[in-house]
């Protein structure tokens, strides 16, 4: 087996001369020439990344309907015009199904974590003259989530993807099988688990004394309107919503939000207004009058946390959380080369072909002046990573061509690639790559400086 | 560390990849038709780069532009060679994203800060280039390396800019693209493709057209309005078609990065 796989590391690896050659390319958006405007953040640089707990994992893998839908959901050729361009999936504003806090578009977003989407951006044929953006909200636990939308307008999460896909970002219409899948994809990401949280949504376990205190009084009817309280709405239970529409004094009708790892969720509210939890209970209490102490204030927003809160939020993002990322994204053609799916092994070539280009840059070239050391490693990472790019690539071409046992053929050597050989390379150059915190911010830190000489007053 | 058994696999995959020497000679004679084009990008570089040090002595902001703008279309159109050729001038005259002297230190200040105040870095890219420029005509040009160049320049403008490119500064990422093409254009042409048109004329035609339809994308009128998934893929297709084309010229198959400083 050894000299099999070593073969194939020969065989598509090529000649690795060590050195480096191309260039990084990052974030921030900038310059005169972009597509997206000037001093949009995407966030793209964050070390550290929502988790992602699919249910599938728990019950025998994920399905290819789910890896389909996850592959078109970080995919910008599903959406058209300027996001397809602006290489804008689904996944740059829902990073790993949860939210973007740092999202920010000017023109389109009023604070960092919202966006209009019925903005002139993206599809100007939506445009409703109004910059009413809306919180990017988290997907955790959509599937218990109905209605959608943050006015709870649709029922169906089909209709709304749908809907975001041709209306919001004017796409082609996708396939059956396309929205069938990200549906799936969405309905597959569970919220965080909360030890802390017991049957009937109740608190359980080492509970403070202000938190018991805040979860009564988020029982405990209003003072002026005794058929209100917090829980009438944010219904205790598995998902803290009654899935209703109401007005809490935000300016209209809107869905009853899930607190469930909802502290991993600011900004709150329908348009993202509030950056806390503190801010959320002034609201309320100034807007029902509920007379709160400063006490009280802060026993509900210890309560809230208690609620919202959720196991490992984050995890450090590394070659290790891509290459799983991309694998489960690969096994798509697995399934789709036999059939020769050409649809959809060209969407599968295109979308980890990108998230390959993009590793690549995350091992800087030898003209990149942020980091020194590892030459030879780096260029192997980069080299390898740019190998399987083409190795996609021939699979894509053959499989347009009807070479489908050669397509099969490239794939398992992909597959034998990415089981050992790439995985090895990438943890050699580590430590000279952007996923080193200390080459991460110096690198950013670079590039920023270079771009602040053109918006510093002159 | 890097596991033993890759490194063993990288290795013996250096050693045993034979040079099939059938085409070296015509292929020898053939690289000396890109000497000229070489020359003469090089000489474009030097002079934009006199003439930005004139600019600059004078306070032209919009002339200093100007000539930044010639001197990087000259190198642009070179980088078939320089990375391969030439590592260690490569590194100090494109060094990214905020080197001390270079043609990107020089843009962030004329483009961005809106300054002239470059005198020294622009004394260094003129000496630099003026050395580079001081070395083509003896410079040894083996086809296997200039063939790893088109690759590697073939793949770089495949990446996405969609964050304002290399040169978004000063807004000319498109320009290098371009320049970019019609360097892997003219390199291919003058050097392999009339020895791969004899060796298999299907893989000449069609690796021809993947150069035309490149043309073609990279002529997009703004940066905005490339079509950056037909560009990666038309890139990606004509590196495919070139590594075949490798052994078919007798050459090595090219490899995606190049040597190491």
């Amino acid at each position: 087996m050894t000299v099999r796989r070593c073969s194939i590391a020969l065989l598509a690896l090529g000649v690795l001369v060590a050195g480096l050659y191309g260039r990084a390319i990052a974030f921030p958006v900038d310059g005169d020439q972009t597509t997206l405007p000037p001093k949009t953040e995407l966030n793209e640089d964050a070390l550290d990344k929502p988790r992602e707990v699919f249910r599938s994992e728990f019950a025998g893998g994920k399905s290819y309907m789910i890896n389909l839908g996850n592959l078109a959901f970080s995919s910008p050729g599903i959406l058209g015009g300027v996001a397809r361009q602006a290489a804008v999936s689904c996944g740059t504003c829902h990073v790993n199904g949860a939210g973007n806090a740092k999202f920010f578009v000017p023109k389109m977003s009023t604070r960092p974590g919202n966006f209009d989407t019925t903005g002139p951006l993206f599809n100007p044929k939506a445009d409703n003259f109004v910059l009413d953006a809306v919180r990017i909200p988290s997907l955790r636990g959509a599937r218990y989530l109905a209605p959608y939308g943050v006015d709870g307008r649709m029922p169906s999460l089909r209709d709304f993807v749908h809907n975001v896909i041709v209306n919001e970002f004017a796409g082609p219409e996708p396939s059956p099988v396309i929205l069938d899948a990200i549906v799936a994809y969405i309905q597959d990401i569970d919220f965080l688990p909360n030890a802390s949280l017991g049957p009937g949504g109740r608190l359980i376990g080492k509970i403070s004394e202000s938190e018991r205190r805040g979860e009564a009084l988020f029982t405990k009817p209003f003072r002026h309107d005794p058929g209100l309280s917090c829980a009438g709405c944010h219904t205790p239970s598995g998902v803290f919503s009654d899935h209703q529409q109401h007005d809490v004094g935000s300016g209209g009708l809107f869905k009853t939000p899930t607190l469930r790892n909802a502290d991993f969720n600011a900004p709150y509210f329908h348009d993202g207004r509030f950056d806390s939890y503190d801010q959320v209970v002034v609201h309320f209490d100034r807007v029902f009058d509920l007379g709160l102490s400063e006490q009280d204030r802060r026993d509900l927003v210890a309560y809230l946390t208690a609620v919202g809160d959720g196991t490992l939020p984050y995890e450090h993002d590394g070659a290790g959380a891509s290459l799983k990322e991309i694998n489960d994204f690969a096994t798509v053609l697995g399934t789709a080369i036999p059939a020769g799916d050409k649809d959809t092994v060209s969407l599968a070539v295109d979308t980890i072909g990108n998230e390959l280009r993009e590793l690549t840059e995350q091992y800087p070239d030898r003209k990149n002046t942020s980091v020194t050391g590892g030459g030879q490693q780096r260029a192997l990472a980069r080299s390898a990573l740019k190998e399987l790019v083409l190795i996609l690539r021939r699979i894509d071409m053959a499989v347009a061509d009807g070479r489908t046992a050669e397509a099969a053929t490239d794939y398992k050597n992909y597959r034998y690639l990415m089981a050992a050989a790439v995985p090895a390379v990438l943890a050699g150059a580590e430590p000279w790559s952007l996923f080193n915190p200390a080459v991460h911010d110096s690198h950013y830190a670079a590039l920023r400086q270079v771009m602040q000489s053109k918006h510093t007053p002159r | 560390m890097i596991d033993l058994r890759v490194a063993a696999c990288l290795a013996l995959l250096v050693l045993g990849t034979g040079v099939r020497a059938t085409m070296a000679a015509p292929l020898d004679d053939a690289a000396e038709n890109y000497r000229p084009y070489m020359i003469e990008g090089i000489g474009q570089a030097l002079a934009g780069a006199r003439n930005l040090r004139e600019r600059i002595a004078a306070g032209d902001l919009a002339g200093a532009k100007k000539a930044w703008i010639s001197a990087r279309a000259g190198w642009e159109r070179s980088e078939v060679f320089t990375a391969g050729f030439v590592p260690e001038l490569d590194a100090e005259i494109d060094a990214w994203p905020n080197a001390n002297s270079g043609f990107h230190a020089i843009e962030a200040r004329l483009f961005g800060a809106g300054r002239t105040d470059v005198e020294s870095d622009t004394d260094a890219l003129v000496e630099h280039l003026d050395s580079l420029h001081g070395k083509l005509r003896n410079m040894a040009l083996p086809p296997q390396g200039l063939l790893d160049g088109i690759v590697r320049l073939a793949y770089e403008v495949g990446e996405s800019k969609a964050d304002g490119g290399e040169s978004r500064i000063s807004g000319t990422s498109l320009d290098d693209m371009r320049n970019n093409v019609a360097g892997i254009a003219f390199a291919y042409r003058a050097i392999f493709a009339t020895a791969l048109g004899n060796a298999d004329a299907k893989l000449a035609d069609a690796l021809a057209m993947r150069i035309e339809r490149l043309k073609v994308v990279v002529a997009a009128r703004d940066l905005p309005s490339l079509d950056i998934p037909e560009l990666r893929r038309v890139s990606e297709e004509l590196v495919i078609m070139l590594q075949g084309a490798s052994g078919k010229l007798g050459l090595q198959r090219a490899t995606l990065e190049a040597k190491s400083l």
